[in-house]
């Protein structure tokens, strides 16, 4: 039923050393891919991977530009996983505008202990900027 | 990004030059030691950038335990007129309150040692620890919640948990002024509800200590402590309530200050003016969550003592077991300091740092009239922890010094050193016993991965903030 919403979870981000906490950079083709990327690795960082998703959920989450969408959008994730006990299968976002993301979250409970906790998405140099013809972003998490 | 350019000043403190768009110079406390791990991280950058902050007052200034955070540096001290300045959440940061307490004992390390299993294993039960931690034997409501809110530590003497006597010895007396819930969203009340008396994960911990060594006898009797004496520290903050109301501010006040025309270096550093609608509701929500913070301490404060009482069989009153004192390292305040031969009022914003109030100041209790304030100073898992105390050069940091040793290595490097390593073991080869709820937790937090606290703590009083008074060794604890 919702299969056109599950992901392999082939990541395609790298762990940044940030000395007191944690971050990741984050490559692709575009914005929407961005957008999934980064919240994939949300989950896998976190230990909140499903891998049969029992219900979906519809996020709506605005944001001033495209780096505050950015992270309202994780932090959305990040609260599912974290307060509603929640893991995630799969994601698909429907509508992104520069100010405005929406999206379908395939999602089941939480059955394990998180693997790390990550307690917020801070906007520490954020910034999505053109690289070698792809976009790229570092996004630093507090733990 | 364009180099920052520091001098030395003297062996314990070094002064980053300013340059557009600095507003103010930065004076970071740090011996050549320190200096030499500030290279490969963007720590002086962010003091660099909180220096360019609308009404800042003095200099940008870290602490010799600084090392590289999100907006601020952690470490970072900063003060901001009133008049003219701002407030930062994120130069708050997260874990408000997040802050750590001492108890002391009446129990000595040949009384302890032969229980010291039993009662680790008594504490890791009794105290809710590790990543999303709950308290499932005390749910609070929200009428109760909200109280909290208010009234921080004296609501859980109210209730009884705690004896009176102990909130003398908060920062603050255990409530922040000025809380207001209708200012803390509903998304961060959800997240608070069930972790009241609940340690987390990171480097919270809770830790049995021996007094290994007195350095200033004199204030040492003062605060009640001796050699070979056991105490213990609690380490943690506000939560997940504390992470979602910094969450919700920095999010709103990068739209405040683009309306009120303030240029950001870094958008983790959003801020609004102190005179602002914003602002203040800003302060009413932290000081929430702030209260929600000393009462998270005071409550595990009481698991401890029950675990004690049933352990050793004797009342907590019987052990000896009174609050030696309990601060805050992530806060914003309005205090008065004196400035350039002036009284002033200012908003200092101590991101990883800790209030050191002087001898004589009147925001002290009778107890530490003549010793100035403890300065509360935990080091890594296996070497050490330092009691201070306020010196005369707490009057160039806005009366703040150290918070604890500082992180060396990331997270993820640390990780990496800890393969195929039991840190466990390694701890037990130092004589140190640990319960972990996370393994992954004990590699991030093994010693290599912070700064050698005594040097920090050596930079502080060597530059005349602060005095030591004792070195404590850690014999047992449990992380989250």
């Amino acid at each position: 039923m919702f299969g056109s919403l599950c992901y392999d979870f082939d990541m395609s981000y790298t762990i940044i050393d940030h000395t007191a906490d944690l971050g990741i950079k984050v490559q692709s083709m575009d914005i929407p891919s961005l957008f999934t990327e980064a919240a994939y690795a949300l989950v896998e960082i976190m230990g909140a991977k499903a891998n049969r998703p029992e219900r979906e959920i519809a996020l709506d989450v605005e944001g001033y530009d495209r780096e505050d969408l950015l992270v309202r959008w994780l932090e959305e994730i990040r609260y599912r996983i974290e307060s509603q006990a929640l893991s995630i299968a799969g994601m698909t976002i429907e509508t992104l505008t520069a100010q405005r993301l929406e999206a379908s979250i395939a999602v089941a409970p939480r059955t394990s202990p998180l693997k790390t906790g990550i307690k917020a998405v801070t906007y520490h140099a954020l910034e999505i900027h053109e690289v070698d013809n792809l976009l790229q972003t570092d996004i630093i998490f507090d733990t | 990004m364009e180099p920052v350019h520091f001098t030395r000043l003297d062996p314990y403190r070094l002064k980053i030059e300013r340059r557009s768009p600095m507003r103010t110079w930065g004076l970071v406390y740090a011996s050549p030691a320190i200096e030499h791990t500030l290279e490969k991280d963007q720590a002086l950058r962010q003091v660099a950038n909180v220096a360019c902050l609308p009404g800042i007052v003095g200099p940008s200034l870290a602490m010799p335990d600084i090392h590289w955070g999100y907006g601020f540096p952690i470490g970072g001290v900063a003060a901001f007129s009133t008049q003219d300045g701002v407030v930062s959440p994120g130069g708050v940061g997260y874990d408000i309150n997040c802050g750590i307490r001492c108890v002391r004992t009446a129990l000595t390390l040949p009384e302890l040692m032969p229980k010291r299993d039993i009662l680790l294993a008594g504490l890791y039960n009794a105290v809710p620890a590790g990543v999303g931690s709950t308290n499932k034997a005390f749910k609070l409501g929200i009428q109760a919640l909200n109280q909290v809110l208010v009234h921080g530590a004296d609501w859980i003497v109210k209730q009884g948990y705690a004896p009176a006597d102990d909130l003398e010895a908060h920062e603050d007396y255990g409530t922040i002024a000025g809380a207001d819930p209708e200012m803390v969203s509903k998304r961060a009340i959800e997240r608070g509800m069930p972790e009241l008396g609940t340690l987390g994960s990171g480097n919270h911990f809770l830790e049995l200590d021996v007094v290994e060594k007195i350095l200033n006898s004199e204030i040492a009797r003062s605060f009640g402590l001796f050699e070979n004496q056991i105490v213990i520290q609690v380490h943690t903050g506000s939560r997940g309530l504390g992470h979602q109301v910094c969450d919700d501010y920095v999010h709103s006040m990068i739209a405040t200050a683009g309306r009120q025309g303030i240029m950001l270096p870094d958008r983790q550093l959003a801020c609004a003016y102190l005179s602002s609608p914003e602002a203040k509701s800003y302060l009413g929500a932290m000081a929430a969550a702030a209260n929600f913070a000393f009462a998270n301490r005071s409550l595990i404060t009481f698991f401890i003592r029950q675990t004690f009482e049933r352990i050793f069989g004797k009342s907590f009153e019987h052990l000896g077991m009174e609050l030696l004192y309990d601060c805050c390292h992530n806060i914003a305040k309005i205090e008065r300091v004196m400035y350039q031969g002036r009284q002033i009022e200012v908003c200092i914003h101590r991101k990883g740092a800790t209030r050191a109030l002087l001898p004589g100041d009147e925001r002290l209790p009778i107890r530490f009239q003549e010793t100035g304030q403890p300065v509360l100073v935990p080091g890594d898992m296996g070497r050490a922890s330092y009691i201070l105390a306020g010196d005369i050069g707490a009057q160039e940091t806005f009366l703040s010094a150290c918070h604890g040793a500082g992180r060396l290595l990331s997270r993820g490097m640390a990780k990496r050193q800890a393969k195929g390593r039991s840190i466990l073991d390694e701890l037990k080869g130092r004589d140190i016993h640990a319960m972990a709820a996370s393994r992954a937790t004990l590699a991030e937090e093994m010693p290599e991965a912070y700064k050698d606290v005594a040097q920090v703590v050596d930079t502080m009083t060597g530059a005349g903030v602060t005095r030591t008074v004792a070195r404590l060794r850690p014999i047992a604890m449990i992380k989250g």
